[in-house]
């Protein structure tokens, strides 16, 4: 069995994502869905539904009564934000043991990922956009083939070290050359099996190659924007450091400058403090 | 006692069994001072170059920016005993994403900055790891003031 084989066998072991998360996705995405459609789709999951009462009762957002059902929860801190507490909720599982080919300590990864879905929020609300839980999910999910991947690069790192520190190779570019492929490109293969939207599916497979992809949807690129700054600001960073390509045509792109990306990480910085708590990351 | 100093985050100590650690510097930079004679040591750990980019930040969190992080930590050392003349400073960090010469350059920007106010000031810097892609984990040992530093894959170094 080739190396590569080896590896996708890896993911077909893989656990299903929820499917209460998947519904959920298509309902807040789509303009016409109603309070009731959601409370419906979530509150068949009862230990999903106590979680949500249980956050939204916490310290974390000090709501002036008790939240006793899904609805009120629904009514108070609104769709997206409980849909972004849920997928947060049901991913961070995936991520958070240790990532030993990434030199990465157990609930690190997890940190990046967090830090990148926070960035999307940043990001999209300095160019004026709404708030796009597709966008959310792609920069929460966006190195998920790095939970795979990682005993991979683990045998065979000193390969993957001498190409990217001797031939300047980007990391991404090294594992595919040693291993066959790399975690972007696995990544896509993942959230395609757990049966993400095709956007997802790409925003994860191009995050290191934003421009190299035909798909027109702006998330591909601000995947790959969050990730960057997520990158900069050094939050769960390992062993492939940030030995990536960052195109300069991204920041002309959206009309951003340096100025631009130091208040997004100053702005990170604030809000990863508050989230800490919330999703356990310490 | 290990000491984790977090992002836009400065601790200083004088007690011989502390280790100062600062994990995963991407751009960000640290800063090492320690006095062998006090045996004070201290870490800081900035994000960005400039706190004029926001000032009402930079009084909540000085250590966020490097033209009001470094005087913090300087001062911090020398409420301990420790003295100019006997600091011995190392910097650490300033990455880049691997084409970041236009763009994403904070790393180097923030380098510029701590250069400018060490000049400034008359301090001079004992030993540097800066630039490159690399994440850099930094330690001091207070006992000896034995500064380590681990970058992306290698081995654990002295500085
Ligand atoms: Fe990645
Ligand atoms: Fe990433």
């Amino acid at each position: 069995m080739s190396l590569v084989d080896k590896i996708l066998r890896k993911v077909a072991q893989l656990p299903p994502f929820p499917v209460v998360v998947q519904r959920a996705l298509q309902l807040v995405a789509n303009p016409n869905s109603s309070a009731q459609d959601v409370v419906d789709v979530i509150q068949f999951d009862q230990s999903i539904t106590a979680d949500v009462l249980r956050l939204c009762n916490s310290a974390y957002f000090s709501l002036q009564r008790k939240v006793n059902s899904l609805r009120e929860a629904l009514v108070l801190i609104g769709f997206n934000q409980l849909f972004e507490i849920i997928l947060s909720r049901q991913s961070s599982h995936l991520f958070s043991g240790p990532s030993t080919g990434y030199d990465l300590q157990r609930g690190e990864l997890w940190r990046h990922s967090v830090a990148s879905s926070l960035l999307s929020g940043i990001i999209t609300k300095r160019l004026g956009r709404q708030p796009s839980p597709v966008l959310f999910t792609a920069a929460l999910l966006h190195d998920i083939g790095k939970v795979v991947l990682s005993e991979f690069v683990k045998d065979y790192f000193e390969e993957i070290k001498k190409l990217v520190q001797e031939k300047s190779v980007s990391f991404s570019d090294a594992e595919k050359e040693v291993l066959g492929i790399d975690h972007a490109e696995l990544g896509g293969r993942i959230t395609e099996e757990w049966k993400f939207p095709k956007v997802i599916v790409s925003s994860v497979r191009y995050h290191h190659a934003p421009f190299s992809t035909s798909d027109p949807d702006e998330t591909v690129r601000l995947t790959h924007l969050c990730d960057v700054v997520a990158m900069l600001s050094g939050i769960g960073g390992g062993s492939d450091g940030l030995f990536y390509h960052s195109p300069e045509e991204i920041l002309n792109h959206y009309r951003l400058n340096e100025e631009d990306i130091e208040r997004f990480m100053i702005q990170l910085e604030d809000q990863f403090g508050q989230v800490k708590e919330l999703l356990n990351v310490t | 006692m290990k000491i984790i100093v977090s992002i836009a985050d400065m601790k200083v100590t004088k007690n011989a069994e502390d280790t100062l650690i600062t994990y995963s510097l991407g751009s960000c930079i640290g800063v090492v001072i320690y006095d062998p004679f006090a045996g004070v040591g201290g870490l800081l750990h900035f994000m960005l170059p400039d706190s004029k980019i926001d000032p009402q930040k930079a009084q909540k969190n000085p250590w966020m920016f490097a033209d009001t992080g470094i005087p913090s930590l300087f001062k911090e050392a020398y409420k301990l005993g420790a003295e100019k003349e006997r600091l011995e400073v190392r910097v650490m960090g300033g990455s880049q994403i691997m084409d970041g010469s236009g763009f994403f350059n904070i790393g180097k920007k923030n380098y510029m900055a701590l250069r400018r106010i060490f000049r400034t000031n008359g301090v001079l810097i004992r030993a540097e790891d800066v630039g490159g892609s690399g994440n850099r984990t930094v330690t001091l040992e207070v006992s000896s003031g034995k500064v380590l530093v681990k970058s992306s894959g290698d081995e654990v170094r002295e500085l």
